[in-house]
């Protein structure tokens, strides 16, 4: 008997609201009473909190061991014997990246991309060793992760726990009880959903009750509380996620024939959105917006760097203004070195082609996120993990923001060094510096971007993350309008 | 009546669009992952027959510009001097050792896209010359491909577990259970019956999708190398043995006369657990274990061996010669630039230093290989992933006889410069220096290596089949 109640989401009165709390209650203790989901939501649990407490003391070891080589590096700097500045700007220093706070919960792309970067005179280094190169072929599969958790399989746990939400009613003739009882089907949905909710709930919670203790265990490091923003969005994300997903399956659940198909239906969605989706999106985006392989980057890279004809023009203009300015024949004469001039020259002209050549870089990567992103339209976890790597401080734009700030230091490294060579050195006489200079150099910090930067970045993730949760409470409040008792 | 059985179950197949549909998925997921790796390694190949043009070209170019030089034609400042031995053999005439894809690579694009297939060897230390990366995406790293070798660990179990999940539930469930079984037949023939005609269809579709991908993939099965064709049998032995070892599981599984939807939602957390869970966790075990320590720690101890061997830049010049006498120059004169010849010292000192550091890693990869090693009879996924990495050659095994290769031409690269800049010997010709050619594993070497975790995945299923089959005998027919 379908019937066709286009607004089911009227005014709710009490007694609905009692209505479909007795659902709820109904549906969670008929599966915290089902053994197999019990053993299934320990496994999921279990491997949560464990992810969690394994990223967490991966977290401290490494955070550890890159907080004291900074600090090392730094000190051999200011260590250094009297020398050429120029000489210390060849010796320089090393960048390693810190790892963020959050990456507990998602690593993101840290095990893909390197770790350390020689900050040197003449070059911008590319930051080298990516931890996934140390490990096994079995990464490959995934790292269980508390994200991987809470976006691949709680999500399959919410299908094996509502697919057969209506169907299977159906199936066994209690839902034409129930409707014969009188029970709105808007609070049959709801005191569905809430059903599972609060099975997800008993999952959700403790993982992530051991998230804030890793985060709060983690505060030597700094403040956590500068991570609480990021930290309760990514909590909200999560669960807007499992949102959809429950809408989604409740919806196919209310438009299956049988429970066999709403299930075989269910996961092949969960499959193609899990699996398939990142993988042909990645394609997709690499086809769009394709990247130099890394010989011929490196080709027009030093092809650039060779072609000095730039250099040479604007040192004849520097050379003029020296002259001109100090009153003097010939620029040997002044009262400056030019050598600084020149070595600060080729460093401005270096600049440029290495700003041309990694922004290209890493603006085709950031052109390929955003096909991936739109390409969410289908798939609803790729927003969700653009996201959560974002939150998580671990996806490709905070990686670019950390090069850029190690790059702007090692500039300001040739800088000052450059400038003492101008203004202290003379040319033909050997000038050595020492620790005054090195320490003119401030220490190197990196504050990664704050929040409002990531919602800039993922403005288009949220958009779309909200189109599906829409989309997906329409159809299922449509399909549950729509049920039909047999 | 088997017979019967058959071409009763051909015609409800037929009717049946869920495995057609099923079908065309895998079809479609086979031709795009081999498209995927034929591209990925074709891209590979191009870039290695770039690099070695440019390598052939500056080489050439580099002997041209000595013969020059030395019929006085040609003057180039000290620094870019081709015959100078410690600029030839560190910047000017360096080479790459080259680790080319198989013809079977296209199967697995594997660790391929992470470790490096190419090297620039110089004099320089061997940390420096094994940096190199490709450039890819790191998200796109993270997400991993759609190759053949994923549609094969996979979806193609998930297209077993679709045809037969509802081996007898479905007739259960519609009520034909009993009616068939009224008749002269068994429960065993019945499901031996369903479970032949779904095989016959799947091996077909298997064919004729493989000669397709392979054709796709361009590779000669007519082609005279044996160490193809057993690349190839090897990769069908491992299909079908997993293949089987699904199709056990499934019969297993309906075995117990469930309903058909409980029964797929029991092999899809299966299906979760060997494809997704327990790697994941095998990888989580091994790297808590065995936690290899950042790079950083190898940073940051090159640095420090560097800082001491600096200052002891010409202490460890004159400890090199008791080390290497034969080195020594007859005359100073003769010698080379100082710095030149302080710089191999200390390079030669930096790496006797950070070897132990180097050593550290070394052992926490073989360690956790080890856990994953186990982890590999718990989750057929991961062994199918293994196998199939081995047979392509883009697996870790081969990758790392490349890499202890690479060492060694690295040891005999120096070998070649090191005595001339030492004896300041100017350079006449540099395509004499030593070239790199990547010895390959023999197949049957490999097939060696395959053939436990074929033979373990055949038990494995055969001994799920007979659990199976023995619970068969007792499936309850009604209710």
């Amino acid at each position: 008997m379908p019937t066709s109640n286009g607004s089911i989401w009227n005014t709710c009165t009490t007694e609905d609201d009692i209505m479909i709390g007795r659902i709820a209650r109904k549906e969670f203790l008929e599966t915290v009473r089902d053994g197999r989901f019990r053993v299934l939501a320990a496994v999921v649990l279990v491997l949560g909190l464990g992810s969690m407490a394994a990223g967490w003391s991966r977290y401290q070891d490494v955070q550890g061991q890159h907080q004291e080589a900074q600090a090392a590096t730094r000190t051999q700097w200011l260590n250094q014997p009297a020398k050429n500045p120029h000489s210390a700007a060849h010796y320089g220093m090393y960048a390693f990246k810190p790892k963020s706070r959050l990456s507990i919960v998602d690593p993101g792309v840290d095990p893909y991309v390197g770790v350390s970067a020689w900050l040197e005179a003449h070059r911008q280094n590319e930051f080298a060793y990516r931890p996934a190169q140390d490990g096994t072929a079995a990464q490959r599969f995934g790292e269980l992760t508390a994200a991987e958790g809470m976006l691949v399989l709680l999500p399959l746990v919410i299908v094996l726990l509502s697919f057969g939400a209506f169907a299977a009613e159906r199936e066994q003739g209690t839902l034409r009880q129930l409707m014969s009882l009188g029970v709105a089907r808007k609070d049959l949905l709801m005191g569905k959903a809430l059903g599972v909710a609060g099975v997800v709930a008993a999952i959700v919670v403790p993982v992530t009750a051991a998230g804030v203790l890793a985060l709060a265990l983690t505060s030597e490091f700094g403040s956590p509380l500068r991570d609480a923003s990021r930290a309760g969005l990514l909590v909200v994300i999560y669960l807007a996620y499992h949102g959809i997903i429950t809408a989604v399956a409740l919806g196919v659940s209310a438009r299956a024939r049988s429970s066999r198909l709403a299930l075989v239906m269910l996961l092949a969605l969960w499959f193609g959105n899990t699996l398939m989706a990142p993988r042909l999106a990645a394609d997709l985006a690499a086809a769009w917006h394709p990247t130099p392989s890394a010989f011929e980057f490196q080709t027009a890279l030093e092809r650039e760097l060779a072609d000095q004809t730039e250099v040479r023009r604007s040192l004849e203009t520097r050379r003029q203004e020296i002259v001109k300015a100090h009153n003097v024949a010939t620029v040997e004469e002044a009262p400056v070195n030019f050598s600084g001039v020149s070595l600060q020259e080729g460093e401005e002209h270096a600049n440029q082609v290495f700003d041309r050549h990694y922004g290209r870089l890493f603006d085709a990567y950031e052109a390929q996120q955003r096909v991936v992103t739109l390409a969410g339209a289908a798939a609803p976890l790729l927003p969700v993990r653009g996201l959560s790597t974002s939150l998580a401080g671990t996806d490709i734009a905070h990686h670019r923001d950390f090069v850029r700030s190690a790059e702007e230091y090692r500039r300001r490294i040739q800088r000052v060094m450059n400038d003492d060579i101008y203004r202290n050195s003379r040319a033909g006489v050997v000038y050595t510096a020492g620790p005054e200079l090195w320490a003119k150099v401030p220490e190197f910090r990196y504050d990664p971007p704050g929040l409002g930067t990531v919602l800039a970045q993922q403005g288009w993730s949220l958009v779309v993350l909200a189109a599906w949760l829409v989309a997906a409470c329409v159809f299922a409040s449509r399909g549950v309008a729509r049920l039909a008792a047999e | 009546m088997f017979a019967r059985i058959l071409r009763h179950e051909w015609r409800m197949l037929l009717a049946d669009p869920a495995p057609w549909v099923l079908l065309a998925v895998l079809a479609a997921s086979i031709g795009y992952g081999t498209l995927n790796g034929v591209r990925w390694t074709r891209f590979q190949e191009q870039t290695i027959e770039r690099a070695r043009a440019e390598e052939r070209e500056r080489l050439a170019q580099h002997d041209r510009d000595l013969q020059l030089i030395a019929a006085g034609e040609k003057k180039v400042a000290p620094a870019a001097d081709p015959g100078n031995a410690d600029s030839a053999g560190r910047r000017l005439a360096t080479r790459y050792a080259v680790l080319p894809p198989l013809p079977l690579a296209p199967l697995t694009v594997g660790q391929s896209d992470l470790l490096p297939y190419y090297f620039r060897i110089s004099t320089d230390s061997r940390e420096a010359a094994l940096a190199a990366t490709e450039i890819e995406n790191p998200h796109r790293l993270l997400s991993g491909r759609f190759d053949l070798a994923f549609v094969l660990i996979y979806v193609y179990p998930l297209f077993i577990l679709g045809l037969a999940y509802n081996l007898l539930s479905a007739e259960k469930e519609q009520g034909t259970l009993a009616l068939a079984l009224s008749q002269p037949v068994s429960v065993r023939t019945l499901v031996a019956g369903k479970v032949t005609l779904r095989l016959l269809v799947f091996l077909v579709a298997i064919v004729l999708l493989a000669g397709m991908s392979l054709a796709a993939a361009g590779i000669d099965l007519s082609a005279p190398e044996t160490s193809l064709r057993l690349g190839l049998w090897a990769a069908a032995a491992a299909v079908a043995v997993y293949g089987l070892f699904w199709l056990a599981l499934a019969v297993a599984v309906t075995a117990f006369g469930r309903p058909s939807a409980t029964n797929a939602a029991v092999l899809a957390a299966c299906w979760l657990l060997f494809t997704v869970v327990l790697p994941s966790a095998g990888n989580l075990v091994a790297n808590t274990l065995y936690p290899v320590p950042s790079r950083v720690a190898l940073v940051q101890g090159m640095r420090v061996a560097s800082d001491e061997a600096n200052t002891r830049g010409s202490q460890l010049l004159a400890k090199y010669y008791e080390d290497h006498p034969e080195l020594a120059p007859d005359s100073v004169e003769r010698a080379m630039t100082q710095a030149s010849l302080i710089r191999i010292a200390t390079t030669a000192d930096i790496e006797r230093q950070i070897q132990p550091v180097l050593d550290t890693f070394g052992r926490q990869r073989a360690s956790q290989r080890r856990v994953i090693a186990g982890f590999t009879w718990l989750s057929p996924a991961l062994l199918m992933q293994h196998m199939l990495g081995d047979i392509a050659g883009t697996g870790t095994h081969r990758h790392e006889r490349f890499v202890e290769q690479v060492a060694r031409f690295h040891e005999e690269w120096r070998a070649y410069f090191l005595p001339r800049v030492f004896g300041g010997v100017r350079l006449e010709r540099v395509t004499d220096a030593p070239q790199f050619a990547f010895e390959d594993e023999s197949a049957p070497a490999v097939l060696d290596r395959t053939l436990p975790g074929l033979v373990f995945l055949l038990m494995l299923g055969l001994g799920i089949s007979v659990a199976g089959g023995r619970a068969l005998s007792r499936y309850p027919i009604v209710g």
